[in-house]
């Protein structure tokens, strides 16, 4: 087997990591924190429901959508940016999020603190 | 035809060839136990009739058998009740309260569940504990629960078993997609039986019909199945932690509950029996679900959930208060108007149960998932079978024989502890584990001692056939009704039942005894695989 044969099966059995690492836990975990996040984003409509319910609902369809995608893009490069685009803006989002929730509570504390006997 | 390259076709057949048999054995698992599930009131008829056939909430006479069971019951237990039409017709009505059991960080309920009979509302079974402890003390649903269980979480603790058969759902997504882009003549392939053709090519004309004719119900299942286990093991765990901090309880109020100011000034409630006939004489349905909170305060709530009228899928709830019986509102499901995620949710629970028109429906869905199975297992075969006398397919080749013909037999043989346990006086569910569990490593002994395949195929087939053709028997033989008592009662289900086992025996002995077919040499390609290659 020549060099150049070995670095090739090499490169390509590294693609096959990454992409089985991207299309597996990657892909799940963004799916989640997709649908987690939507939650945020998502309308609530008039009954006020549908941003909780409906990403519950479709997480399965987020997770499918997002397996073929990163599974067939042929440049595996850019497939890896759109993952980390949707998960960390996600995450950001959800982030941002329980730490505005975290600051109200904190804010309430010492009224509280200050009642007690 | 669907136009792909050939290099794209390779992609999707080795996706779909690979979702297959990394998760096969466990899927193939679930879709039978599916497909037992399908019939799961039928079972608990079955395996635990009452002398009468009866399915129904009855009308009159709630209130008083309410009222008696509070009366004797710790007031604690009064703060939440619920009743709904359970095993043969059986009123399961559940007296609890919320908390958290020692050692545990999770809120479940605790409280005392009686079974009423359905016609004279006497007391028929009476359990108390946390809700853990009711399921397993609960005798007439053990049968029943031993198969859903076992789909829904494969027996594994929560939520570990729900993340794995909602993993398996998204493995059988993947399938049915890439078996529906792979089919290079889609139509073609719907009729395509080359019966005379090499026996392996026989085979993949059966599994490729089976699944295309299965196509858009395998997704279905799929992805209602993996909604239902993600939805329980973190969907709504994640989305309570984001929108609500964390507070489950807070999040299911919200969507569900009914905001009423709390009052815990005690009076007298409202006539249970007025509510329902209010409710029926509204909705033209009947109550399948009753639930009460805050029994015997002032800011008591009763919710009616309705039975779907005839030709719909789902109906609205109906809310009482409870201290006066006047009727608050219609509302649907989640929410107070109606709405998107309200429709959506609606709509998964008879997508995958298959019960919104009784019997039939359920026959369509248990035939469509048989086919699932079928297709699993055929698909797991070609795959190994083709490549066993490669290093590690032999062995995968063997599994999935242990799996698809060992696992029906470990089933049968639960069916069989669950008669034989009352008349040895062994506690029951225990009894069905353990049969379970024995029943596997005997099939495991035999797949490891048989070394033919075909000759494992039909000595698991047999076993199966003994088991299935012994069921009705045992059910007999441990008290249960004959025919005769079976069809003067109009409990049709424990005869159909029985014949459809005694059929179903007779079906694996005939199989068992059928000659090995022939396979093809390794090396030889199916269409597919030869188009894309």
């Amino acid at each position: 087997m020549t060099t150049l044969s070995v670095a090739a099966s090499s490169s390509s059995r590294r693609r096959a990591w990454s992409r089985g690492l991207l299309a597996g836990p990657v892909c799940f975990i963004t799916a989640a924190a997709v649908m987690a996040g939507a939650s945020l984003w998502y309308p609530q409509g008039a009954a006020q429901i549908n941003n909780i319910a409906v990403p519950i609902i479709v997480f399965p369809a987020i997770w499918a959508a997002l397996f073929f995608y990163l599974m067939l893009d042929r440049k595996l490069g850019r497939a890896w940016l759109v993952a980390g685009v949707l998960l960390f803006a996600h995450a950001a989002l959800i982030g941002q999020h329980l730490l505005a929730v975290q600051a109200a509570k904190s804010a309430a504390a010492p009224v509280t603190e200050g009642a007690a006997p | 035809m669907i136009a792909l390259s050939q290099g794209r076709t390779k992609e999707l057949l080795a996706i779909h060839g690979w979702s297959g048999v990394l998760l096969g054995l466990l899927l193939y698992a679930v879709i039978l136990t599916g497909v037992i599930a399908v019939f799961a009131h039928e079972i608990g008829e079955w395996s635990a009739p009452l002398p009468y056939a009866e399915h129904e909430l009855p009308q009159q006479g709630l209130d008083a058998a309410m009222r008696a069971r509070a009366s004797e019951v710790d007031p604690a237990y009064v703060d939440d009740i619920s009743f709904f039409s359970d095993t043969a017709g059986r009123i399961r009505t559940f007296f609890h309260t919320h908390g958290t059991k020692p050692g545990e960080s999770t809120p479940t309920d605790r409280g005392v569940e009686f079974d009423l009979d359905p016609r004279t509302l006497a007391v028929l079974d009476r359990r108390e504990g946390w809700a853990d402890e009711l399921h397993e003390q609960n005798l007439p649903a053990a049968l029943a629960d031993f198969f859903v269980e076992l789909h829904v979480s494969l027996h594994l603790p929560n939520p570990w078993g729900l993340l794995v058969t909602g993993i398996l759902g998204l493995a059988m997504m993947v399938a049915s997609v890439t078996g529906f882009l792979v089919h290079r003549h889609l139509i073609r392939e719907l009729f395509t039986l080359r019966k005379k053709k090499d026996p392996l090519l026989v085979k993949r004309d059966a599994h490729v019909i089976a699944g295309t004719w299965n196509l858009p119900f395998a997704f279905v299942l799929a992805f209602t199945g993996s909604y239902f286990s993600f939805a329980g093991a973190f969907s709504i765990p994640a989305v309570a932690m984001v929108a609500f901090g964390g507070d489950q309880e807070k999040l299911i109020e919200t969507v569900v509950g009914v905001s009423v100011p709390e009052n815990k000034t005690p009076a007298p409630f409202a006539n249970l029996d007025a509510m329902l006939a209010d409710a029926k004489a509204r909705t033209g349905a009947v109550a399948g679900f009753v639930s009460i909170s805050h029994y015997g305060r002032a800011d008591a709530v009763v919710s009616l959930s309705m039975m779907p009228l005839e030709g719909e899928l789902a109906s609205d709830n109906l809310i009482y208060n409870g201290a006066t019986g006047a009727f608050v509102q219609q509302k649907p499901f989640l929410g107070q108007t109606p709405s998107l995620g309200n429709d959506l949710f609606l709509l998964m629970t008879p997508l995958h149960f298959g019960h919104f028109a009784g019997i039939w429906s359920k026959a369509v869905w248990f035939a469509l998932g048989f086919a699932g199975a079928y297709v699993t297992l055929t698909g797991m075969l070609l795959w190994t079978t083709r490549r066993q006398h490669q290093p590690g397919w032999a062995k995968l080749a063997r599994a999935a024989h242990w799996m698809g013909y060992g696992l029906p037999l470990a089933l049968a043989a639960v069916s069989l502890a669950r008669f034989a346990a009352p008349l040895l006086d062994v506690d029951v569910r225990a009894a069905q584990y353990a049969t379970f569990i024995g029943a596997a490593l005997l099939a495991t002994a035999i797949a490891l001692k048989v070394r033919d395949l075909d000759a494992l195929r039909r000595v698991l087939l047999a076993g199966t056939g003994i088991a299935l053709l012994l069921a009705a028997p045992l059910r007999y033989l441990s008290g249960g009704p004959g025919w005769i008592t079976a069809f003067d009662a109009g409990l049709a289900t424990v005869i159909a039942l029985d014949v459809a086992l005694l059929l179903a025996g007779a079906l694996c002995i005939a199989a068992a005894r059928r000659a090995k077919p022939v396979t093809l040499p390794m090396n030889e390609r199916l269409p597919e695989e030869a188009s894309a290659a």
